[in-house]
């Protein structure tokens, strides 16, 4: 019992740095944020990230707001830096190993985030671009295609985050060829069966263009 | 003056000319000759003018032939003494608007690097109009003081929809001027509105959408300018590409919308429009030819209108979106969009063109089957119209633009309170 006593008792001054430095973190952390939050408002951040063609980043964003999203994102890696640092505090290797593990391990975590981020914002971009280019196409399987390309482009990036975090290893590999060959093959079979009308439609339009190759169409534009 | 618009050896074939009173662009771009040709149009549409000129023709032939830079006259103290210059063929990564447009800013630095009184300019490819046309552009600048004529063709009703539906209705909303064609593309200018141009084009040229051909009646407007039309007759017609349909339009309507953009604290105090001096007399049209595909545009109508929902619903408000759906089911024999339905989504694309809501070319491309499915409209209404009838259409349009201008105002400048 004395015994069990004099562990948590030198613990204690841990528990103690812990605290403080979580508490320290947090103020430094709402500080900080206020101050971004203001400084973005002034730059009127929100209004120019859907001016840099990043409209899908307000989307993804708390109550739409790409200022909200960078100012707790900064929050939180703050409060995240201030934890570590505590546990640091703890006598013994076991924490600081941990610790250093860790940090070791930030870097990877913060490129599969770019890497999703960016996935994200592509596959929704590639997405309404098929979905538009199909539709002005006449292509009837138009948003088949475009949520085909999403889930390629969301697949690959999903693939690439897992890969930096180094989870799953050959599974992942092996699963990601199954449904990226998947999806090709399916958008493969839209794209052949979709554009079959249109195959026939613009052979049509040459057939009657060489029969008639003195009939002027009567449609103009400018 | 934005005399990076022209090469070295195009400066130097300029240079040996000294000055000018005219400079005129002839870019028949799919019928290259030598400058001969042109020179000796220009110099029979000159010698109908009251005064004696000195004037160069600017071609798009591509040759650099030094030749070709010689003043010829006819040994008359009277005669128009006239030169010519040639200049390089366009990119292929061009678009027809694109080089049409660049072809447009080399000739206006020519002019302003020579001090010019007049610039015209055909862009469209007539051969055996041509001489008639350089004169009925010049001579309202130079016998009559205007500093704008734009052209007047003679069309079939199916011909220049985009012009008609759209950018001749929304410049005389916009600006108060009742022009047939802002976009010409054959225009007679001032020197002094040419100067304008090139300043204002130099100030903007960072952004890659202006496009000064959209910008020419505009700055006309905007900047107090003497503008008036004239009858050029009919125009040859470059056959529609339809598998390129939304790239034209955006295109067109993104140059149209940035100049919106650029100018829109002079047009929102504008209400209502003035009619302008006309010249020439009209041309008989030439009969009807073909027929029109409406099935197939308003099946391109209703695959956007099941399919675009996502994109549109970021660009117009309910209510239209509501409006487009109900006509998505109405059988093809009753398939009608109202002009006030066509007008709020003219307007409501160029505001989420200003506000960014989508990346901009995807809300100009998105416009396609509502445009196919407006032309389809029209093109069942004015089936068996005349001529008559189709310009009493037409102005009952522009008549709709001018009357939902409000609208456009209001959301223009409260864009999130101002949702209906």
């Amino acid at each position: 019992m004395t015994k069990m006593l004099s562990q948590l008792a030198s613990l204690l001054p841990g528990i103690l740095a812990l605290v403080t430095a979580l508490l320290v973190s947090v103020l430094i952390a709402w500080a900080l944020s206020a101050i971004l939050r203001r400084s973005l408002a002034g730059f009127e951040f929100d209004r120019r990230v859907s001016q840099w063609g990043l409209p899908a980043v307000a989307e993804w964003s708390p109550s739409s707001s790409p200022t909200l999203l960078v100012t707790r994102a900064i929050a939180w890696i703050i409060i995240l830096m201030g934890f570590l640092i505590g546990i640091l505090a703890f006598d013994g290797a076991l924490p600081s190993q941990f610790v250093v593990r860790l940090f070791t391990y930030l870097p990877d975590v913060m490129t599969a985030i770019v890497v999703l981020v960016a996935g994200s914002i592509i596959a929704r971009f590639l997405a309404r671009s098929v979905l538009i280019g199909a539709v002005n196409m006449n292509l009837q399987y138009a948003r088949l295609l475009s949520v085909g390309v999403k889930w390629l482009v969301t697949v690959l990036a999903v693939t690439i985050a897992l890969e930096r975090l180094g989870i799953g290893g050959g599974i992942i590999r092996l699963a990601f060829g199954i449904l990226f060959g998947g999806i090709v093959l399916a958008l493969a079979l839209a794209v052949g069966l979709g554009s079959k009308d249109l195959v026939s439609r613009s052979l049509e339009r040459e057939t009657s263009k060489t029969s008639s190759t003195n009939m002027k169409e009567p449609v103009g534009h400018l | 003056m934005e005399l990076d618009a022209i090469s070295q050896p195009e400066l130097e074939q300029i240079e040996r000319v000294g000055n000018a009173d005219l400079v005129i662009g002839i870019f028949d771009l799919e019928h290259q000759e030598d400058g001969s040709t042109a020179v000796a149009m220009t110099r029979d549409a000159l010698a109908e003018l009251s005064m004696p000129l000195r004037a160069i023709v600017v071609c798009h032939n591509g040759s650099h032939s030094p030749a070709a830079t010689t003043p010829e006259g006819t040994g008359d103290d009277r005669s128009p003494i006239v030169s010519s210059c040639s200049l390089p063929l366009p990119g292929s990564a061009e678009t027809p608007l694109q080089s049409v447009s660049n072809a447009y800013r080399r000739v206006f630095a020519v002019g302003s690097k020579l001090g010019v009184r007049a610039c015209g300019v055909i862009a469209s490819g007539n051969r055996d109009a041509t001489r008639q046309w350089i004169y009925r552009l010049i001579q309202p600048v130079l016998d009559l003081g205007f500093d704008f004529v734009a052209p007047c063709y003679t069309r079939q009703k199916m011909e220049g929809l985009l012009n008609r539906n759209v950018l001749s209705p929304l410049h005389r909303a916009l600006y108060g001027e009742q022009l047939e064609n802002p976009m010409g593309p054959d225009f007679g200018l001032s020197g002094k509105l040419l100067q304008r141009i090139l300043g204002q084009d130099s100030a903007r040229r960072g952004g890659s959408e202006h496009n000064v051909l959209a910008a020419i009646a505009s700055a006309a407007a905007c900047g107090g300018f003497q503008v008036c039309e004239t009858h050029l007759g009919v125009r040859t017609q470059r056959p529609t590409d339809w598998g390129n349909l939304s790239t034209l339009l955006a295109e067109v309507l993104g140059a149209t919308f940035v100049e919106m953009e650029g100018r829109a604290a002079h047009w929102q105090s504008i209400r209502g429009s003035k009619t302008l001096p006309r010249f020439g007399s009209p041309e008989a049209s030439p009969p009807d030819t073909g027929t029109v595909d409406v099935h197939g545009m308003i099946e391109s109508f209703q695959l956007g209108t099941q399919n675009l929902q996502d994109v549109w619903g970021l660009i117009l408000p309910p209510t239209t979106l509501l409006e487009l759906k109900r006509l998505s089911r109405v059988p093809e024999n009753q398939f009608r969009i109202p002009d006030h339905l066509w007008v709020r989504i003219v307007y409501d694309f160029a505001l989420g063109h200003r506000l960014r809501t989508i990346s901009r070319d995807h809300l100009l491309r998105s416009i396609t089957p509502l445009y196919l499915g407006w032309i389809a409209s029209y093109a069942l209404e004015m089936q068996t119209a005349g001529l008559a009838e189709v310009d009493s259409r037409i102005e009952r349009l522009s008549k709709a633009y001018e009357d939902n201008k409000s609208y456009l105002v209001s959301r223009w400048r409260w864009p999130d309170r101002f949702n209906p």
